[in-house]
């Protein structure tokens, strides 16, 4: 009763000013094929939290939409929502380009918002003008250490059966699986960069997760 | 000294060879002649013939250059035996010789001019015969070998094993690597520079206590081994065996958790002790100050010290900055808090080392709930850690780690501020452990007012079950109140809910009742209870007996106000309709049975009522004598009035 009032955007600003959202993601990324995933899967088992619970598995679909405005380069948007949990929130996601920033850096560093919304956010999306690029399906396991998070997965392309089943009729796009070490972390926090390759390291010979430069990656052929 | 002698007397010194020539003869007149020195070319010669052609072929090689040299200057010589062909002069064999390697030479040199050509001779491999193997002979040959290396490797384990076993006899302490190796199975080690460290702390399960458990690990001194007690088994790590025990490695835990700490948890209520839970997770008394003490009981107590002071120094801080309406209290090793008016919570730390002489505080009474709270706090400090661990997985799997379900929905389902902060609230230890021991509490209460009723109540029988299944905040009783040899005819059920600090009464007619923490307030419910039960009861035995219901009020208006509850009567009337029985019950004064008859007995008609049917409007209410009335209860009792009014006709 004798608290001052304060207003929604009072506390937004005062949470951007004292820098706790998490909006830039430092990512490490490498492949293993299906022959080996067992064995990585058994080391990250012991090297991360929680050895007594299993690991975590996950199937999300994910799609991609773009918005072409006055600017040259179309705004790209990504709504990602879990198959096996039906009743949490869908995730709308901005990732932007990763820092060019200098060749020490171990880890990628990119900023990335996410915000958590209903199942309307398609039709909202397609309301404002965008137009969806492409969707896929991942499927794999989740681990934790300390803050990073491990995920390794397979990518499915979306079958044509879109009933909300399509898991009959998928089909993965490489006989490998995707190992991604990422963190979510507020902006100059850049210490967690060099426990997250550290923690790579552990990791080497089963699997080798490196920057990946996305700019070489859209030249090849 | 020659030099000088020199200079003194200047001498000439000559030197020469001395005659080595060899005497060839002497002639009479003493003059001895010599046999001529060879010559450069015989000397040559000479040596030319202890050459051996069938000999290593650089020899030749170098020797053929110089012969070939001198062979065009000697002439003559003298004769000297040849190999196999007799030859004019010594060179003559060399000759021979050099020249047929000089054809040689040329023949190859021309052969392999040609066959670098490649047109008229090609080189090509020999064909060799197969060399014919016989495997099995290869078999025997190195299944043998294999036998001997195999012999070789044996007797040198078999040594190394005796001599094992020669120094685990001889020792009967185990080895301390072994020990190390059971050491590492239980704890955590590691090795930094030249000491091992260990880590007993609860850090790794979820602790964010900041003192250290960390203990270091040594090698213990040779000592004798005392006798008489038998040397242990090698390896052992049970420690049930004679604390006398010596092994190979000392542990040392820091001053600070030495001995054996326990938290002891008491219920007082005003100076009286009503019930206690001591917890002692070792299972045994004061700390054993035995040095020789396993290093696996040591380490435990330990952890254990470790364990209750961090729950300790927790309740502690939530104590001192909680608001509670009678203000919790720490003093020295005790928390004391109010559970319920007049009952207050003593949670003690005791830490003995053992060192010095602590007087025992005088041994607790256990009651029959003797490790629960105790096993509580242990739990939820255990569930505080597990929580600062198992943090949720995203799902998706692209968002932030960290925020729970519900925390996650907050967005899209718009929850405003006001659930937010409900969100961030969270229960304190010392909260939960005193909702626990209040809900003990009013179960103790609730239990002894159903016990007393039950015995002071005989005539309808007060069953109560309560459910087996239960949280430590809350129980159920479900209570049964019906007449013996009356079961079926009617019974009342009611359900209690019991709570930390009050009692919900769910009653069959659907009427729910709050009751608070007060134990009177329950009695007094039962009470009311069983007494409209017997009104009930009494309408479903007339209906068994034939009898009619009138009327019935379970709240009658009539008659002196009842300082409990209100009374309850019911009118029943006979099947032909002669008599009329009506019941009043109250909880205070009991019950009022009381008769009419239908055509009055006294009816006289006079001035004012003439004709005879005026007699059958009934005459007065008769009571009945109840005490002395026949039957074990009051619906027997009602049984056989009923049936003895009942007249056929």
């Amino acid at each position: 009763m004798s608290q001052p009032v304060t207003t929604a955007m009072d506390s937004l600003t005062a949470a951007l000013k004292s820098n706790i959202i998490p909006n830039q993601e430092y990512l490490l990324q490498g492949s293993v094929l299906d022959s080996a995933v067992e064995v990585l899967l058994h080391r990250l088992r012991g090297l991360c939290d929680n050895v007594d619970s299993g690991p975590e598995t996950f199937h999300d679909h994910e799609m991609c939409f773009s918005i072409r405005g006055t600017n040259l380069q179309p705004l790209l948007l990504r709504v990602r929502r879990a198959l096996d949990y039906q009743d949490m929130p869908w995730q709308l996601r901005y990732i932007g380009q990763p820092e060019i920033g200098d060749k020490n850096r171990p880890t990628i560093v990119r900023s990335s918002i996410d915000i958590g919304t209903s199942s309307t956010v398609v039709e909202f999306l397609t309301e404002l003008g965008c137009r969806m690029d492409f969707e896929y399906i991942v499927r794999g396991y989740m681990f934790r250490k300390g803050r990073m998070k491990i995920t390794v997965s397979k990518i499915f392309k979306v079958g044509q059966v879109a009933q909300g089943k399509p898991a009959e009729s998928m089909e993965p796009m490489s006989q490998s699986y995707l190992v991604e070490l990422s963190v979510l972390a507020p902006s100059g926090q850049d210490a967690i960069a060099e426990d997250m390759r550290s923690f790579a390291e552990q990791l080497r010979p089963l699997v080798q997760l490196e920057k990946v430069d996305y700019k070489r990656l859209q030249h090849m052929p | 000294m020659s030099n000088l002698l020199n200079m003194a007397y200047s001498v000439n010194i000559s030197v020469e060879a001395p005659i080595e020539n060899q005497i060839q003869e002497i002639t009479y007149d003493g003059q001895e002649i010599y046999q001529t020195p060879l010559s450069m070319s015989e000397s040559l010669a000479k040596l030319a013939q202890k050459i051996d052609f069938s000999k290593a072929s650089t020899e030749e090689i170098v020797k053929e250059g110089a012969d070939q040299q001198d062979k065009n200057d000697e002439d003559s010589a003298t004769k000297e035996s040849a190999t196999f062909q007799s030859s004019l002069w010594p060179w003559d064999s060399v000759r021979n010789k050099l020249r047929n390697a000089l054809t040689e030479v040329c023949v190859l040199a021309d052969v392999l001019a040609i066959a670098k050509e490649k047109r008229y001779i090609v080189l090509d491999h020999v064909p060799q015969d197969a060399l014919e193997t016989k495997p099995m002979v290869q078999v025997y040959a190195r299944k043998k070998a294999l036998a001997g290396a195999a012999s070789v490797l044996l007797a040198g384990a078999e040594r190394l094993r005796a001599s094992q076993n020669e120094l685990a006899r001889n020792r009967t302490t185990p080895d301390f690597h072994i020990e190390l190796l059971r050491l590492r199975q239980n704890w955590r080690l590691k090795k930094v520079s030249n000491s091992i460290i260990g880590d007993l702390s609860y850090r790794t399960a979820g602790s964010k206590y900041a003192q250290t458990g960390m203990f270091e690990v040594t090698k213990a001194e040779e000592e004798p081994q005392a006798t008489g007690s038998p040397p242990p088994s090698p390896g052992a790590g049970a420690a049930a065996g004679p604390p006398k025990s010596s092994s190979a490695l000392r542990v040392t835990v820091p001053s600070e958790l030495q001995g054996v700490a326990y938290i002891e948890v008491l219920c007082q209520k005003d100076q009286e002790d009503l019930c206690s839970a001591t917890i002692n997770l070792l299972g045994s008394g004061p700390a054993s100050t035995n040095p020789d003490v396993h290093w696996q009981q040591k380490l435990e107590a330990a952890q254990n010290v470790l364990f209750c002071k961090e729950l300790f120094n927790q309740l502690a801080k939530e104590a001192v900055q909680l608001q509670a309406p009678i203000p919790h209290m720490v003093v020295g090793n005790q928390i004391m808090a109010t559970v319920l008016p007049g009952i207050q919570l003593i949670i003690g730390l005791y830490h003995s080392t053992g060192n010095d002489k602590k007087p025992n505080p005088t041994p607790p009474q256990k009651s029959e709930h003797d490790h629960v709270l105790e096993h509580s706090l242990h739990q939820l400090l255990r569930e505080v850690h597990h929580k600062n661990t198992h943090h949720p997985f995203p799902h998706p799997s692209s968002g932030p780690v960290g925020p729970s379900k519900k925390r996650c929905l907050a967005g899209p389902m718009a929850a405003d501020r006001y659930e937010l902060l409900e969100m961030t609230k969270s229960q304190t230890l010392l909260e939960q452990i005193i909702q626990q021991a209040q809900h003990f509490f009013m179960r103790l209460r609730t239990e002894y007012v159903l016990d007393t009723i039950a015995k002071e109540v005989k005539d309808p029988l007060i069953v109560s079950h309560w459910n087996a299944l239960n949280s430590p905040t809350q129980s159920c009783v479900k209570i049964n109140i019906m007449t013996h040899g009356y079961d079926s005819v009617y019974r009342t059920s009611l359900v209690v809910h019991v709570g930390e600090k009050s009692l919900k009464c769910v009653c069959r007619d659907g009427r729910v009742m709050h009751m608070s923490y007060e134990p009177q307030e329950l009695r007094d419910l039962i009470f009311c209870q069983i007494y409209q039960h017997q009104i009930t009861a009494v309408q479903g035995l007339a209906k068994c007996m034939g009898w009619q219901f009138l009327a019935n009020s379970t709240h009658l208006g009539l008659g002196a106000v009842e300082p409990l509850g209100n009374a309850s009567s019911c009118i029943l009337a006979s099947p032909i309709g002669d008599r009329i029985i009506a019941v009043r019950c109250e909880p205070q004064t009991g019950v009022q049975v009381a008769i009419a008859q239908s055509p009055r007995k006294d009816f006289f008609p006079g001035q004012l009522v003439k004709e005879r049917k005026w007699e059958n409007l009934g005459g007065s209410f008769k009571e009945v004598r109840w005490d002395k009335m026949e039957g074990k209860n009051f619906l027997n009792k009602m049984e056989l009035l009923m049936s003895s009014l009942t007249s056929s006709q």
